[in-house]
């Protein structure tokens, strides 16, 4: 009964203890400062981004990045896109930062420059221009605000087709070079009973996917003008790029609009699917999911009747923290990043277009789409996601969305005046 | 402890002393009531109460998560005359009634039907196996089923019934529908748990004096077992309102709260608003109100219940 009674009040004790032990400890580590609030150690430069699967193309061009300035980097990574911009928006302003941040350019670059938690990086772009690097002025403007550049360009993607060369091959099919060629490759594959266009949307952004490839297709200049909160989407373009979507939608040209987009891969090498409009930083997730290099190609989308050969572009975003605790290396790093020997080991890893048209990995398909670029020399527009105010675009690429659930002449028309709605709206809050 | 050695020595023979030992006793009995109380306060308090009023504060801000302003009301007013809040409510009220009589009363009628009959642990292992999964694999799995080219779709057309295929996630209310049947899936088996542990509180007399009474069948569920029920049924009704009000995962994994924000709940409001359009004054704004309703609703019925009893 006495062990008993002393055991029962030692365990007491103990637990006492122990609970108090914690609750200190949880407070020392909740004071402690982290590693994310201390410099990154010796030559290694921290750098925050949202794609996981891209840590060895970091340590590629971290490699060759070591041989040039000295410095290495080390990227950390948070995979959800929200969660991502949250934690950055949140970070910059204290000293948990890192060194260097990935984001998106135009005016989402631009959202985050007027905040001032980024470094001017403009001897950046003026040393690859010197250098012969990049001097590509549409891409410039794009990673601008009030005249200085925030960043430096991660990749240059165009958004093209893939498209499935056995596929193509099978049924006699040549890319298309102009718009009724299109339709006739499209009818064709659809009287194959074969999906001819991968085309999700309807829960994600990809629905801006079909509206930029027409409206930008039809008049390059209405679409910069239509981004810059200059024309209507209430205008004739508009309805036109809206009319000629819902011929295809007609034409059976798409898939489902749930449809995933993660599972084209696998439908491309199953010969189910013909062709996907979509980034050609894309094409690592082809080859990587049962696609040969020989088997997949890229073609540029001819413009509809009445339209001029223009392309879309997207440019992921390396940008310095104003707060970088080595910010000293961090701006060396971005200056040397455009490099031809960081470019080739960093593309040769996202199977991916450089801003540095010099440099071009040895994927078949990109190749093949650089050729193109060179040869047709398009214009470039700017991503419709990244193209106007954040609030904006994420708005009316749900309105798009729902539009691809029922592509009518009258939704089509409900759909512009609702864009054009939040865009009177939104771009007066952007300007205020 | 030092007011309770002064009341000891006090004299007692006046009517005001005679007091002064219970107030003290009722001092030192506050004391310990609120010594007990104060863990658990504490931790409402900093983890609820103060994050709801700092919410509340940043409400009346416009603040895009690097810089802020006050705008005062600005935020509710906007929120109030836009039109997909008005849709986000209005499918709130159809998750709270309809996770409020598919599950509520499915898990009942389960529990009443198998509670002693041979086979009945085997019907309700069935029935609980999806309580077990977490939300985003119930997601995935009806994702699977109902994608436009999904199992559902398929098998129609398998089977030869092509013309009952539907576009089950895209189409409003169908898709809200739909999410609601698949929560049903998934929630019946813990208010079934939760009206089986009622059902054994139940006395056998109770039941036996029933049955000695003639009643039976229909009669004995709705005259005896479900007013025996009721205390079961109040925690059971008040847990389904509160999660029907704060429905997010499902929504979010499944339609993403679309096409465009048709399946928007109030919680899928808050969160587009607060973390993909980085409105953190408006996201939180849509906090509060949706905080007020689920209190409110909560509150009043808890009132209610507790006034019958």
């Amino acid at each position: 009964m006495q062990t008993s009674d002393t055991g029962h009040s030692v365990t007491r004790r103990t637990v006492l203890a122990s609970a108090l032990a914690g609750a200190v400890g949880l407070a020392a580590a909740g004071c402690a400062r982290g590693t994310q609030t201390r410099p990154a150690p010796g030559d290694v430069v921290s750098l925050f981004n949202d794609n996981p699967t891209w840590a060895p193309g970091y340590a590629a061009a971290g490699k060759a990045l070591h041989q040039l300035v000295g410095y290495r980097l080390s990227a950390r990574a948070s995979p959800d896109t929200s969660s991502y911009q949250q934690i950055v928006r949140m970070s910059a302003q204290t000293d948990s930062t890192t060194d260097l941040i990935k984001w998106w350019n135009g005016y989402r670059l631009q959202d985050i420059a007027r905040s001032g938690i980024l470094q001017d990086v403009s001897s950046a772009w003026n040393l690859a221009a010197r250098n012969g690097w990049s001097n590509d002025k549409e891409l410039r403007d794009s990673f601008s605000y009030q005249g200085k550049q925030y960043g430096v360009p991660l990749y240059k993607s165009y958004w093209a087709v893939f498209y499935n060369k056995p596929l193509f091959a099978k049924l006699k099919l040549d890319v298309p070079t102009d718009w009724d060629e299109f339709r006739r490759v499209v009818a064709a594959l659809k009287a194959k009973r074969i999906t001819p266009i991968a085309s999700g949307g309807a829960t994600t952004f990809e629905s801006l996917t079909w509206f930029q490839q027409l409206v930008n297709g039809l008049d390059h200049q209405f679409y910069l003008d239509l981004t810059a909160g200059k024309a209507s989407y209430t205008d004739p373009v508009c309805r036109q790029a809206m009319k000629l979507w819902i011929e295809l939608f007609a034409a059976g040209a798409f898939s489902a609009p749930d449809f995933n987009t993660a599972t084209v891969p696998a439908q491309f090498a199953q010969g189910k699917m013909a062709m996907h409009l979509y980034g050609s930083w894309n094409t690592g997730a082809y080859l990587s999911n049962g696609v040969k290099d020989a088997n997949l190609g890229l073609f540029l989308l001819p413009p509809p009747p009445g339209g001029n050969n223009s392309v879309v572009v997207e440019s992921g975003v390396l940008s310095v923290s104003k707060k970088a605790h080595k910010l000293g290396a961090a701006r060396k790093v971005a200056d040397a990043w455009l490099d031809p020997s960081v470019q080739r080991a960093w593309t040769d890893f996202l199977k991916d277009t450089s801003a540095d048209p010099g440099v071009v990995p040895k994927v078949g398909a990109i190749t093949e789409l650089a050729a193109t670029v060179r040869q047709q020399k398009p214009t470039q527009a700017i991503r419709y996601w990244e193209a106007s105010p954040p609030v904006l675009i994420e708005g009316n690429v749900q309105d798009l969305s729902a539009f691809m659930i029922n592509p009518t002449a009258a939704n089509a028309s409900r759909t512009l005046s609702s864009m054009q709605r939040r865009a009177d709206k939104e771009w007066k809050v952007w300007r205020s | 402890m030092a007011l309770v050695t002064t009341t000891e020595k006090l004299p007692v023979a006046t009517r005001s002393g005679a007091d002064q030992p219970r107030r003290g006793f009722r001092w030192r009995r506050a004391l310990w009531v609120g010594g007990f109380l104060l863990p658990a306060v504490a931790l409402i308090v900093v983890l609820l109460v103060v994050p709801f009023l700092v919410t509340a504060y940043r409400s009346l801000f416009d603040d895009n998560g690097v810089s802020s302003r006050f705008i005062g009301l600005a935020n509710y007013v906007a929120l109030f005359t836009d039109p997909d809040f008005g849709r986000s409510l209005l499918n709130t009220v159809f998750w709270v009634i309809g996770t409020l009589v598919l599950p509520v009363l499915l898990g009942l009628l389960i529990a009443v039907l198998t509670n002693s009959v041979r086979w009945g642990s085997v019907a309700r292992t069935v029935v609980v196996i999806p309580y077990a999964l977490s939300g985003s694999a119930t997601a995935l799995l009806w994702t699977f089923l109902l994608q436009s080219d999904g199992a559902i779709n398929q098998t129609l057309a398998s089977i030869g019934l092509g013309g009952l295929q539907q576009e089950w996630l895209l189409h409003w209310p169908l898709n809200t529908v739909v999410m609601i049947l698949a929560t049903t899936w998934q929630a019946t088996g813990a208010s079934m748990i939760l009206f089986l542990v009622g059902l054994q509180t139940i006395p056998p007399e109770t039941l036996e004096a029933a049955k000695l009474d003639g009643a039976t069948g229909f009669r004995l569920f709705w005259s005896i077992i479900v007013p025996q029920l009721r205390p079961m049924t109040i925690v059971v009704v008040g847990m389904s309102i509160v999660n029907s009000l704060k429905t997010f995962d499902i929504v979010w994994l499944l339609t993403r709260g679309g096409p465009g924000t048709a399946s928007e709940t109030l919680a899928l409001t808050m969160y587009r608003e607060t973390f993909t359009l980085s409105r953190y004054g408006y996201g939180a704004a849509v906090s509060v109100v949706l905080t007020i309703v689920v209190l409110a609703a909560s509150w009043l019925y808890l009132r209610r219940q507790a006034t019958q009893r």
